[in-house]
């Protein structure tokens, strides 16, 4: 296996007295996209944020291509190449959507020049190049989801952190928020993705860890945890009937 | 009459570039800084030192700019570095506290009295008539450099790259660092420029009166606070326009004879504003989203 891109090792988050995350470690390899499921209140956003440098480790330690991040604030690991795109999208509402993508194009150096990188933007998404100057708070929610995921175009990012696309979408966006996952899966792109809705995020993953009450219960290839039924059923409350 | 409402405006363009900065700071950050009334009185003070120094006036001007501007973002460094989230009122106290003692240790230094300013009197009392009304030039400089500096935070904030990280940081704090946008350096800039206008702005008034005083910040600055309510809590443009109304409406009050009003006309607007539109004449939520407009 090759160095992974990030790795945490017993990695513990506490908000205050209440623990969140208990020895944790996880890693995610160059390439690989990895998905991280778990009920409401498992400890999925609180590792998402440990991650990206939004909340401090208690203890444990997470290593970003090899070197230690434990302290690092969140604007310098995206300069450094990590892209957290929270829950909610964390789209800027009241900057329109040609400078969400310039912020999104400004935070490291890039590849392509910013026209090319704005065009491959609007080539996959038409919609955004529609309302380029329009506040991003104008458009919907799943439009809202395409431009926070459009940042891992403008100017790719070596690790992608994606906290629950899913979320408040229709179902039909949710297709469409899932359909530009597995893109920059089969892209190579290192992705780590957490999810409710278990069987669409395994389904895009090469491996998954489960969590629970902010441990890790379960891991290993998406494929196996996907025909577990028993663990599905006692541990995420999943039907087995459920669709994606 | 049209006298009075060209002093009116003069005065008013003081009050805005006090009310931008101290709603710029609120609009972008969340935050009260009650040091700012007096990091304004202060901008006189520290245009003494320049003339005195220097001997050339107009260079006491950017150079109370930078003066305003690093003592903004000591202000941020004492008051507001170790508070985030919810202490907000907490660190606005402690800006209060250090505003209070500006005003102390700048009475230790100079007194208690006012201070003469000296400038050319090509400045001060020379000037010309305009359709038979008198125009001093400190007027006409008063005026230029209070719209000038208007209009270059209005491109700051609409245009540039600063800008658009300052509204970023105005809109979420938590997105836009995770954009890679840093949180504390932008807060610096923007308690920089903020406190720089402030300084200005009373080195502006120490020119029109021809005195540096240590009463300003408690009688002059703190009608911008309520300028800046009347204009809508953290919007630019309302602050601009609020400073303008009121500096107006004083000058009209004095005119008619009811000058001993002067002093109450700010308050009595501020009320009857926040009564009809809590929200200010242009406030409606977030905060710095109308700058562009």
């Amino acid at each position: 296996m090759t160095a992974p891109v990030l790795e945490t090792r017993s990695l513990s988050v506490a908000y205050g007295p209440i623990r969140a995350l208990s020895g944790v470690s996880i890693r995610i390899a160059e390439g690989e996209t990895v998905a991280v499921v778990g009920a409401n209140g498992a400890g999925k956003t609180t590792l998402m944020k440990a991650l990206s440098g939004l909340l401090p480790a208690q203890s444990g330690e997470i290593a970003f291509q090899g070197r230690s991040i434990k302290g690092r604030g969140p604007h310098d690991l995206a300069r450094a190449g990590m892209l957290h795109v929270p829950e909610g999208r964390g789209t800027l509402g009241t900057l329109t959507v040609e400078e969400n993508l310039r912020i999104a194009y400004d935070v490291r150096p890039a590849r392509l020049g910013y026209d090319e990188a704005t065009a491959a933007v609007f080539a996959r998404f038409p919609r955004l190049a529609d309302r380029r100057r329009q506040r991003a708070s104008s458009m919907s929610g799943g439009e809202q989801q395409m431009l926070a995921l459009a940042r891992a175009i403008v100017n790719p990012p070596a690790m992608l952190l994606v906290d629950e696309p899913s979320l408040g979408l229709s179902p039909l966006m949710v297709k469409e928020a899932f359909n530009v996952l597995h893109e920059f899966r089969d892209r190579g792109t290192t992705m780590l993705v957490v999810e409710q809705n278990v069987r669409s995020a395994l389904r895009l993953a090469d491996r998954g860890y489960v969590l629970r009450q902010g441990e890790v219960i379960a891991s290993g290839p998406a494929a196996e945890l996907l025909a577990d039924d028993q663990l599905l059923n006692r541990y995420l409350g999943t039907r087995t009937k459920e669709g994606a | 009459m049209t006298a009075q409402i060209l002093n009116g405006l003069i005065v008013g363009s003081m009050y805005a570039l006090v009310a931008i900065g101290f709603t710029l700071v609120l609009g972008v950050l969340d935050r009260l800084n009650f040091a700012h009334t007096e990091v304004f009185m202060f901008g006189a003070f520290a245009g003494l030192v320049a003339i005195d120094a220097g001997g050339i006036w107009w260079l006491a001007l950017p150079f109370v700019f930078v003066v305003g501007g690093l003592f903004g973002m000591a202000v941020e460094f004492i008051s507001f570095r170790r508070f985030e989230g919810d202490a907000r009122i907490t660190a606005a106290l402690s800006s209060l506290a250090v505003g209070l003692v500006l005003i102390d240790l700048t009475q230790k230094v100079w007194g208690t009295e006012p201070v003469g300013m000296t400038i050319p009197g090509y400045v001060t009392t020379a000037g010309f008539e305009l359709f038979g009304m008198r125009v001093v030039y400190v007027q006409l400089l008063i005026l230029g450099v209070t719209l000038a500096l208007m209009a270059s935070l209005h491109l700051l904030v609409s245009r540039t790259r600063m800008g658009r990280n300052i509204r970023a940081v105005a809109d979420s704090p938590a997105a836009a660092s995770l954009l890679g946008i840093d949180v504390r350096r932008v807060t610096q800039d923007v308690f920089f420029v903020s406190s720089a206008l402030a300084g200005v702005a009373g080195l502006l008034l120490a020119f029109r009166t021809g005195f540096a005083n240590t009463d300003v910040g408690l009688t002059f600055g703190l009608k911008a606070i309520a300028i800046m309510a009347i204009g809508g809590m953290g919007d630019l443009r309302g602050a601009v326009v609020g400073g303008l109304l009121i500096g107006v409406l004083e000058a009209l009050t004095f005119q008619f004879g009811v000058g001993k009003l002067g002093e109450l006309v700010v308050w009595v607007t501020m009320i009857l504003v926040l009564f009809v539109r809590p929200e200010g004449l242009f406030g409606g939520g977030v905060h710095v989203k109308d700058v562009r407009a």
